[in-house]
């Protein structure tokens, strides 16, 4: 059945355009985001008796996921770990690199270049770079650096594994933070500033009150983006410590992968992966709705 | 590098030197911060004598990267992430064209809720998938296998064929994965580019006599380049940067990536050759330092997908 009017018929063309787009992410993502929720209510496994037949189980899984302490710790590292490397390290470090950059300093551009440099590198290179940092004994290079100032050589994976990938991720996403903020920064109109300094505020009244005032939709913005995708990382962690030692690092991410594929309780791991879609969903939602997106 | 930095606001209120001395203190201290780990790795890999500590070659030496370059599996590991990553990123390049375009000419009623569903599809987080996307791969690929196997008798030509086209240890189920995680970005930096070109270009063409295809191929593609540009680099780096899929669907020595082929070489806890990982290391950063240094002036307008904020 062909439409007839130029119009329907142009309409028809673009349906057809976006086919292509809409079925892979509708196989790769939208299909099995849903199928995670019927997977999550059946035991199924990656080997032995239900790897063959799995059965419907109601909601046992979810039953043990709320006992379970594991689970629980899970969640706790996650939220410590957006916090720590997203809302905190990335967001104060890049904050202050965007203000700084926007003084009369020279060589910005070489300043920018190295800021981003560690956004650009791959997950793996990242867990490879930070394994020689922290190396234990004297001459691991954060050892050496801690050493000037008397400090012990540490065992840093081991002694503080949370702080570790807190650190390393805020390396990472000082850049992101950085960029977006900047953006933010040169959003601001001039006669702000010059009609405040007329009236002689201090540079601190005037980050108080109006840079910071102005520059919320931005941080906004920012928090959004940055919770968001920290919650989805999985290669930087797990290439540093695969969630150990002792599930200190397993973030929510990680957890999935070691239930599903380590401890082969595919069903299980998608009722956690159920929760994670869950908070993210929710979180998209919310921001849509706040943000009222332009389209 | 381009710098996004427009001149400071407060350049007609310098507080002297002192603020100056602090911003250069700030800005030296984040500097370090940021190239502290690079230096053992760039050291490392010109060093014979490398290995996981930071220190100074006696001397210098090209044979980690000639080793590299020669060995078979490094090669094959670059061959199989340049493969992979670029099919995808040409994948996502034309559905996102394609998709973007309609995306912004349609005025139809469903415009609005899919943009909107596309937001949400982003923001999915990729370990949530693995457990679901790993059973629908195992029966894509049960059903290619029977398709392949039933296609030829020929074992060599089979073996060709299951590597190329299997959804698990293959090349089209990481191509296709990644095209699809890198689809909802693209599409959106798509959209926002056409948005950008009047349809009066469009229009005019077509009253010149042009027709549809050489619309597309004289005035929209080329007004669209900068819009391409940005939409295949991000691909390119978020999907060579990425290690959880290869992890998930790769298992034969002969079709690992990059990620995978130095994570395992790493996991070789009594025999690891640092020379060879940290030249390895050098050469997998690269290329996404590149792309990145290009894809740096498009990020403010690309990251919250096309969303103004």
């Amino acid at each position: 059945m062909k439409p007839k009017t130029f119009e329907a018929r142009r309409q028809f063309g673009y349906r057809l355009m976006m086919t292509p787009a809409l079925v892979l992410m509708a196989a790769f993502i939208v299909f099995p985001a849903l199928y995670a929720f019927s997977l999550s209510l059946t035991d199924d496994a990656l080997l032995g008796f239900a790897a063959q037949e799995s059965s419907f189980v109601g909601l046992r899984n979810f039953e043990r996921l709320f006992t379970d302490p594991l689970f629980w710790n899970s969640l706790k590292v996650t939220l410590i770990f957006v916090i720590g490397s997203a809302v905190i390290g990335q967001f104060v470090l890049g904050f202050l690199s965007a203000l700084t950059l926007q003084q009369p300093v020279k060589y910005k551009a070489i300043f920018n270049a190295i800021i981003c440099l560690p956004n650009a590198v791959p997950e793996m290179v990242v867990g490879f770079l930070w394994i020689s940092m922290f190396a234990s004994g004297e001459y691991g290079t954060l050892n050496r650096l801690v050493a000037w100032f008397g400090v012990e050589p540490q065992q840093w994976l081991y002694t503080f594994p949370l702080l570790s990938i807190i650190i390393v991720n805020t390396w990472r996403g000082i850049a992101f933070a950085m960029i977006l903020l900047t953006s933010g920064l040169s959003s601001i109109p001039k006669d702000l500033y010059e009609a405040a300094r007329v009236d002689g505020a201090t540079d601190r009244q005037i980050f108080w009150r109006i840079t910071l005032p102005m520059m919320m939709p931005t941080i906004f913005l920012y928090m959004f983006i940055s919770t968001v995708t920290t919650f989805a990382i999985f290669g930087l962690v797990y290439t540093l410590s695969r969630g150990g030692p002792a599930n200190s690092t397993e973030i929510l991410g990680i957890y999935i992968y070691n239930q599903s594929f380590t401890a082969f309780q595919l069903g299980y791991g998608a009722a956690v992966a159920v929760v994670s879609l869950v908070v993210s969903m929710l979180l998209g939602i919310l921001y849509v709705r706040a943000l009222k997106v332009e389209v | 590098m381009v710098s996004l930095v427009r001149e400071a606001p407060m350049d007609t209120c310098v507080s002297g030197q002192q603020a100056q001395r602090r911003a250069y203190v700030t800005l030296v201290l984040i500097s370090l911060f940021c190239l502290a780990p690079f230096f053992w790795v760039l050291l490392a890999a010109f060093d014979p004598k490398a290995s996981q500590f930071l220190r100074l070659p006696d001397s210098l030496t090209l044979a980690h990267f000639h080793n590299l370059l020669t060995n078979e599996s490094g090669v094959r590991w670059i061959m199989n992430s340049v493969v992979i990553i670029g099919s995808a990123t040409v994948l996502t390049l034309i559905f996102a064209g394609l998709g973007g375009y309609a995306l912004s000419r349609t005025q139809a009623w469903w415009k609005r809720p899919l943009l909107y569903a596309i937001i949400l599809v982003r923001i999915v987080p990729p370990p949530a998938l693995i457990v679901p996307v790993y059973k629908v791969m195992l029966t894509l690929n049960g059903w290619m296998h029977g398709f392949i196997t039933g296609l030829t008798d020929d074992a060599a030509l089979q073996t060709t064929l299951l590597r190329m086209f299997s959804f698990v240890d293959g090349y089209l189920g990481l191509i296709l994965i990644y095209t699809a995680l890198q689809l909802p970005l693209a599409i959106w930096i798509m959209k926002t580019f056409f948005d950008a070109i009047p349809k009066d270009y469009e229009e005019a063409a077509a009253l010149d006599g042009a027709s549809q295809w050489q619309t597309l191929r004289y005035v929209l593609i080329p007004l669209a380049l900068p819009g391409f540009a940005a939409a295949g680099l991000f691909a390119f780096i978020n999907a060579w940067g990425d290690f959880l899929m290869p992890l998930m669907f790769t298992s034969s020595p002969e079709l690992q990536t990059l990620p995978l082929g130095m994570f395992r070489a790493f996991l070789r806890v009594d025999a690891i050759d640092y020379g060879f990982l940290t030249a390895l290391a050098v050469i997998y950063t690269l290329p996404a330092v590149i792309a990145f240094a290009f894809a740096r002036r498009f990020l403010t307008q690309t990251f919250s997908g096309g969303v103004k904020g």
